[in-house]
């Protein structure tokens, strides 16, 4: 078996950093994307609801337009795109994925509206050619693409890969249109379905050498939380319904998430104001401007940019950190040395975060590709 | 140092009232931690690797409300303190080979200290009458670090993808015909699972391939393998398999009679009858084997000693 490395016994969060005490690290070589064409505006939307509702979603989330799905395409699809354009952006070949994981919550292939078996990632492999890599779907609501680049930096820190690809395909904005059928007011435990938007996106992490690529992954599960977001199929139209206690999650959420972070940031020896870019999990801009002033607050430092792409995607769930990161590199946003954290949060309530600095992989976005 | 067995329970829905897939994952948890003498909050990962349940819940991973079900490092988080990470892994029958994989590695690495896999599964309400049933099960798995064992040493996993259209399940949605009534659902969702026949004899085929070249890999041969742990997941599988790989019965760990067709659950009720003969103990090699769609064979191999 490989050497170990970086025991911390005592965080709460189940904590690595593969920069240190390793003899390999792992980097975030290439992100890739997939949205559809086919875009949505929040005032569209709001017009096609059953109920009048006077419910002004686009002042209280700063949504303005999703994208959502064309005819013909599903959460496979969308899969299958992120992963072929995370390859067109790679120095890797299909061939060199050794591992491959699909995260997706909604799973939609054709006939199916969630298909259980096979698992997606055999679909995903199969269309873009990865047909060596071992492949298995992991399920964590939103936080499921850096679950799955958490379970692959260790395997690749360990030694055990070199290289492997995260993706997710989300069809999720049917949730939007079975709570548009049912939602009177903005007391709905449905509200936060009408946030939701498609997209596709894959990352593919490989070793680096040590020192370098990811400072600290970590996450938990704080499951006294369990049942504030839950996501079931729906019974009034196809695909899923949604009901969320909004306002306890964002309480329980801005409460512990600031006591992590100063864990992971602790870990990796260095201040908040040190993180370039904080690209937290997009669900609302409020939300978002809250978490960050009581980041601020407690931890007595604030970073130095925090990313909403809430305006033109909506929350694309599990999808959300990698759409962002893939739209900063494209648009030449993030610099080559800056510092990044992806902080997830999702239904569970699952908490992660990364923290990394972007190096070459930002020369093959934007104009210079 | 390696990844060491600290206790398998797999159990039917005898004594559940209502066997949902979350209450029979909770009772293997806890009647697992119970053999091992562990504390929920030891628990540092919690896999759940089931499939199939009623209500086909999309979010959060089950293994979040299993997590709370057992009291596994609720509350609010302490600086210094120690929590719990969930979440599920979804590989049909090979899953619980997967999670061990995952929770082996993180093992490794020092990131946990103790890793819990769970499985359940309940009957679905499908449409193909020629489908297996699945028979109501839960299984859980404790995993822990010991400096004096080899413990899961290799891991391997091969596609079938040609064989891929010989089961597919997953949730289609049916229009309620007739009068729409306000308020009331328009249709439902179905859980089809679209067995084809030759499924069952392909399964022992891919195993018995996917075995040959892992076993080649390492530079061993089946006759060096003490004990095979295989994941009774179809009928018949476990007697194809073992007759083609030429392993005598006597070196093969079967489940107990009711939990035969365990799905998801079944490579845990294989290590637990492997753990209770006492034969796991006594085997330098034991190789776990599952298969299922896809087709994708999944394969561990758990060592006494270091090759």
């Amino acid at each position: 078996m490989a050497e170990t490395h970086s025991t911390q016994p005592d965080h709460w969060l189940a904590l690595e950093s593969p920069g240190s005490g390793s003899s390999r690290g792992c980097r975030i070589e290439s992100v890739g994307v997939k949205l559809p064409a086919r875009r949505l505006t929040t005032r569209d939307l709001m017009s096609r609801t059953s109920h009048r509702t006077r419910i002004q979603l686009e002042r209280l989330t700063g949504i303005h337009e999703r994208h959502v799905v064309g005819p013909g395409e599903n959460s496979f699809t969308l899969a299958a795109g992120a992963a072929r354009d995370c390859l067109a952006h790679s120095q890797h070949r299909a061939a060199d994925i050794q591992m491959l994981i699909s995260t997706s919550i909604t799973r939609s292939t054709g006939r199916y509206s969630q298909s259980f078996e096979p698992p997606l990632s055999l679909y995903v492999k199969q269309a873009i050619g990865a047909t060596q890599a071992a492949n298995f779907d992991l399920s964590n609501a939103c936080a499921g693409m850096l679950t799955g680049m958490f379970v692959l930096q260790d395997l690749i820190t360990r030694g055990e890969i070199n290289c492997g690809m995260v993706v997710s395909g989300e069809y999720i904005s049917h949730l939007s249109w079975n709570a548009a059928r049912q939602i009177r007011s903005l007391l709905s435990r449905q509200l936060a379905s009408l946030t939701l938007g498609d997209a596709g996106a894959a990352v593919i992490v490989e070793r680096a050498p040590s020192g370098s690529g990811i400072e600290v992954i970590g996450f938990t599960t704080l499951a006294e939380h369990s049942r504030l977001c839950l996501a079931f199929p729906s019974t009034v139209g196809p695909g899923g319904q949604m009901y969320t206690k909004s306002r306890t999650l964002q309480k329980v959420a801005i409460d512990d998430m600031a006591p992590l972070v100063a864990e992971a940031i602790g870990e990796a020896g260095i201040d908040l104001a040190d993180i370039d870019f904080m690209i937290p999990h997009q669900t609302s801009a409020r939300a978002i401007r809250a978490g960050t002033q009581e980041f601020v607050r407690r931890l007595g430092a604030r970073p130095k940019h925090v990313v909403v792409n809430l305006e033109e995607y909506g929350n694309t769930s599990s999808t959300t950190l990698f759409v962002a990161l893939h739209k900063y590199l494209e648009e030449q946003r993030i610099h080559k040395g800056d510092r990044v954290m992806l902080l997830a949060l999702a239904s569970g309530i699952e908490i992660g975060m990364a923290i990394f600095t972007i190096d070459s992989q930002v020369d093959r976005y934007g104009h210079t590709h | 140092m390696g990844t060491r067995i600290e206790a398998a329970s797999a159990l039917t829905s005898h004594g559940l009232r209502k066997p949902t897939a979350r209450r029979l994952a909770d009772a293997a948890a806890r009647t697992c931690l119970a053999h091992a003498g562990k504390e929920p909050g030891d628990i540092d990962m919690l896999i759940n690797a089931g499939i199939y349940r009623e209500d086909n819940m999309g979010e959060p991973a089950l293994a979040a409300l299993i997590q709370e079900d057992i009291g596994a490092n609720l509350g609010q988080p302490p600086v210094g303190g120690r929590g719990t990470f969930s979440f599920d892994v979804l590989n049909g029958v090979c899953g619980v080979i997967t999670a061990i994989q995952v929770e082996s590695s993180f093992l490794n690495s020092g990131v946990i200290r103790l890793g819990a896999i769970v499985t359940s599964d309940v009957g679905p309400d499908h449409q193909n009458p020629g489908a297996a049933l699945l028979r109501p099960a839960g299984g859980a798995l404790l995993l822990g670090r010991d400096d004096g064992l080899a413990g899961f040493t290799d891991f391997y996993t091969e596609t079938f993808p040609e064989y891929e259209g010989l089961l597919r399940s997953g949730l289609v949605w049916r229009e309620r015909h007739g009068h729409r009534v306000p308020q009331q659902a328009a249709g439902q969702h179905d859980m089809v699972i679209d067995e084809q026949p030759g499924y069952q004899a392909r399964l022992a085929d891919c195993a018995e391939e996917a075995a040959g070249r892992f076993l080649r890999r390492l530079g061993m041969g089946v006759g060096e393998i003490d004990l095979l742990i295989p994941a009774p997941a179809s009928p018949g599988f476990v007697d194809a398999l073992t007759m083609r790989l030429g392993v005598p019965g006597d070196r093969v760990a079967y489940v107990a009679e009711d939990l035969d067709g365990a799905y998801t659950t079944g490579s845990i009720a294989a290590l637990q009858a492997a753990i209770r003969s006492g034969r796991l103990g006594e085997a330098r090699t034991a190789l776990m084997i599952a298969a299922g769609a896809g087709i994708t064979v999944a394969l561990a191999l758990y060592r006494q000693t270091p090759p």
